[in-house]
């Protein structure tokens, strides 16, 4: 931090994009090398994880349907109705 | 990734374990296709052929239903244990589609997964069903759009979960793609792959 009520932050928006384009580059080719069975078997183990952990949300469809219109909002302005759908 | 291709140019994954993902996807797409035709595009074409991340939502389109077909599919649905998030009035549910809005279908009791179901309504929609790619791995077949145009289409929403969807399918399937067909969707939809890496 800096003088006064300045702050910096010290993260670097398009170096993290570059290194997570990266990553996705050298996981595809590990996909590309290794048989079906290897890498749907951990894809699997992280989407069913995923899965499990979305039930365990205390979330309203009417509060998950707001949130999607906020969003779609932001992205594109005047183009959501009043449902949450884009 | 071992991808072979049927005669009738189906894309068979043979080996892929089946996810949670996968078989709530198969459940409704097997109702809808009793019905109309579908298509599935967006982040789930990464995520079938191995981009490893979750999503909430998986987006589709369908052809047009009149109101009477759609009813019965809407009960058929709701029969096999489905619901729609947006509204418990099937009419106000179908009011929406004919409104060119998206309405999302999930098992009950769950919000997430959920299908984002759309009337098909532009040229990219129908060229994406027109020329869908089925899919088939375990007891499953998936119809997907091509992936000429979900690289296209993936840059063009342009967030950075899409670029790297789009990266994702490139580099898994860029030998195997009608180059022409991929620049000619990037000039339609104004974007351009090389910042990416995506040189077609």
């Amino acid at each position: 931090m800096s003088g006064g009520n300045r702050m910096e932050l010290g993260f670097d928006r398009e170096k993290n994009r570059q290194e997570r384009l990266a990553f996705v580059r050298e996981y595809a080719q590990w996909v590309r090398r290794v048989p079906n069975e290897v890498w749907s078997r951990e894809q699997a183990d992280l989407i069913d994880a995923f899965l499990a952990n979305a039930g365990s949300y205390a979330l309203s469809r009417s509060r998950y349907l707001e949130m999607h219109q906020a969003l779609a909002k932001r992205r594109r302005p005047g183009s959501v109705d009043n449902h949450g759908s884009a | 990734m071992q991808i072979t291709s049927a005669p009738d140019g189906t894309i068979l994954i043979d080996g892929k374990v089946v996810t949670g993902l996968d078989r709530f996807v198969a459940s409704v797409t097997e109702i809808i296709e009793q019905y109309a035709r579908y298509v599935i595009v967006s982040g789930y074409v990464a995520i079938l052929f191995g981009r490893a991340r979750g999503t909430e939502d998986i987006d589709l389109f369908i052809d047009y239903m009149d109101r009477d077909t759609f009813r019965s599919f809407a009960e058929e649905l709701l029969a096999r244990g489905f619901y729609f998030l947006n509204s418990d009035d099937v009419g106000e549910i179908y009011s929406m589609l004919r409104d060119g809005l998206a309405v999302r279908i999930a098992e009950e009791e769950r919000i997430i997964p959920n299908v984002e179901m759309k009337f098909k309504k532009d040229d990219f929609d129908r060229y994406a069903m027109t020329m869908a790619r089925a899919v088939m791995f375990d007891d499953i077949r998936l119809f997907i759009s091509p992936i000429e145009l979900q690289i296209p289409y993936k840059l063009y929403l342009g967030s950075d979960k899409d670029i790297e969807d789009a990266v994702y399918l490139w580099v898994l399937f860029c030998e195997m793609l009608d180059g022409d067909l991929v620049r000619s969707f990037m000039e339609r939809l104004h974007v351009r792959g090389e910042p990416y890496g995506i040189g077609v």
